[in-house]
């Protein structure tokens, strides 16, 4: 019996019917298998875009359906990735006249699934291809050969791809933007309580109150290291200096995403946002666009990520543009229609 | 050549269903356990789905099911296998033909999506084997010895990609089971198509199988 709010037969299915209930004007349910596909879709889209993954990292991804953003989303149950049936179903449902694009974070098991689809939409004559997100610093040195793990920046590949599908890019076009998107994009979060084991319904591991852990996925693992708890703005700093560090060139101005991760309050967010952009004001960075809020949590992990993307030439263009779905922030209205003043 | 792909999709569920216990006591070492009961499973359901359906069609009911209801990740894997072999098999005159590029086919696709190489301690391990000798031009009795000695090579291979990976060590000694059940499919045709060439019996690689070749 979990402790989270969720009943204990078919959790994933009852909150993506709620989700949808809660939008039927942007989204459509599909039950059997589950997905979720965009009501509504610029008629210049050429290409479906299509992610998914592991439950438990709400509003991601189904809360990024809708005009502007994905076309499908494809939930797996909490922590594990969707069966492949999911992902080939909704790619047929999404492909457009230049196929699909699947967008999909690092883990082995999301790379498989999605793989197996990809191979049976190709052997049905459908393009598909894949941009692999993979931001998360705290994943980079190890010595194995998994690679870093994908997280905050999802949803950052997510906007821009769907800014720049509006505008009728083809298959190839997108998903080698999208892989510059992952490449231009770092990431690294802290933890300083655990999620809920969706399994044994308690705390997943056990923290002091002095202590952090430093460099988490969102999969609720451990991090690499526990380090004492320090002041907020010395932990800010050093996160910010670790991940404009590790992007692979450093940047006259940068997208950035403050996120929570899962249990966090807003009024934390801001106050981490706050020096964030003070940090980067003394390094001369610019902040070109922002994001702040719970995006791509850890289920109910407390805890934050700081992540930032490079852009590159129009990339601000296509995070500006116009989208419509369930969570992320509106900030202009819809091509075609006028603001209300 | 013609073969009647029902029956070589028949017995090797026979198979799969004799060798249950070895390949789960084989998963148990190095994954989750689940491997003998996914194997045996989807190939019941592919028997009860192919029920009257003509032998042309019975490696593309077996793609579906095992693609859209085994799970774990060898299952759908092993769908990707039958997939490219169906639709070579539709594509080729000659069933050895078919076999030659399907089995080619299929393990490249496998190796798309699952990244593994030969000597990572996988199926790659039976499958490329069996490959090499479709191309060499070797019957299907050959091909089955090859795909069952290089399932067998795996007890010496540390793993480096699949659950195997995490346990290290600990699975040294022992093939690796989806190795031993991909190779099992080559068992089975080549009982099939050459009932009277020599290959091991089933009890014989079990028991090799069990004691790590």
């Amino acid at each position: 019996m979990t402790r989270l709010f969720l009943p204990d037969t078919a959790p994933v299915e009852a909150a993506v019917r709620g989700l949808a209930l809660a939008h039927p004007d942007l989204l459509h349910l599909h039950q059997d298998p589950l997905y979720v596909t965009a009501r509504d879709r610029d008629p210049r889209r050429r290409v479906g875009l299509l992610s998914g993954g592991g439950s438990g990292h709400e509003p991601l991804h189904t809360g990024f359906v809708g005009r502007g953003m994905l076309d499908a989303s494809v939930p797996g149950r909490v922590f594990a990735s969707p069966h492949n049936r999911q992902v080939y179903e909704a790619s047929r449902a999404v492909a457009g006249e230049d196929g699909v694009l699947h967008i999909v974070k690092n883990y082995t098991g999301d790379r498989i699934n999605f793989g197996i689809a990809a191979e049976r939409l190709r052997a049905d004559g459908i393009r598909v291809r894949r941009v692999l997100v993979d931001d998360d610093l705290a994943t980079e040195d190890e010595t194995t050969a998994t690679g870093r793990r994908g997280t905050g920046a999802t949803v950052i590949v997510e906007k821009l791809l769907g800014g720049a599908g509006d505008t009728g890019l083809g298959l190839d076009e997108l998903a080698d933007l999208g892989t510059e998107i992952a490449a231009a994009s770092r990431s690294v979060a802290v933890a300083s309580r655990a999620h809920t084991s969706p399994a044994q319904g308690g705390r997943a591991f056990e923290l002091g109150d002095d202590e952090l852990e430093y460099g988490v996925g969102i999969h609720g693992e451990r991090a690499a290291r526990t380090v004492a708890r320090p002041p907020l703005e010395e932990l800010v700093d050093r996160m910010a200096r670790q991940v404009l560090d590790g992007l692979p060139r450093r940047p006259d101005d940068v997208l950035l995403l403050v996120g929570g991760l899962g249990a966090t309050t807003l009024l934390e967010l801001y106050a981490v946002h706050d020096r964030v952009r003070h940090f980067l004001d003394a390094q001369s960075v610019r902040v070109a666009g922002q994001l702040v809020g719970t995006f791509v949590p850890a289920l109910d992990m407390s805890g934050f990520s700081l992540t930032l993307t490079t852009p590159g030439e129009r990339w601000l263009d296509w995070w500006h543009a116009p989208a419509r779905t369930p969570a992320f922030p509106v900030t202009q209205p819809l091509a075609g229609t006028e603001p209300t003043r | 050549m013609t073969l009647d792909h029902r029956l070589v999709l028949s017995t090797y569920a026979q198979t799969a269903r004799t060798a249950h216990d070895t390949l789960t006591a084989l998963d148990q070492l190095s994954g989750d356990g689940d491997f003998g009961d996914n194997l045996r499973e989807g190939l019941d359901r592919v028997e009860t789905a192919l029920g009257e359906r003509p032998s042309d069609a019975a490696f593309a009911v077996a793609a579906s099911v095992f693609l859209d209801e085994v799970g774990g990740t060898s299952g759908p894997l092993i769908g990707l296998l039958f997939q490219e072999i169906a639709r070579a098999l539709a594509h080729s005159e000659d069933a050895r033909e078919g076999w030659r590029t399907g089995v080619a086919e299929g393990l490249a696709a496998i190796q798309r999506v699952g990244e593994a190489e030969p000597g990572d301690r996988t199926m790659v391990d039976a499958l490329a084997p069996a490959r090499d000798a479709l191309t060499a031009g070797e019957d299907f009795a050959g091909t089955a010895r090859a795909a069952l000695s290089g399932a067998q090579a795996t007890a010496g291979i540390r793993a480096r990609r699949g659950r195997a990976a995490y346990v290290g060590d600990r699975a040294l000694g022992a093939p690796d089971p989806g190795a031993v059940g991909v190779a099992l499919l080559f068992w089975s045709l080549a009982r099939v198509a050459e009932p009277d060439a020599a290959v091991d019996t089933l009890e014989e690689l079990l028991g090799r199988a069990r004691d790590g070749g």
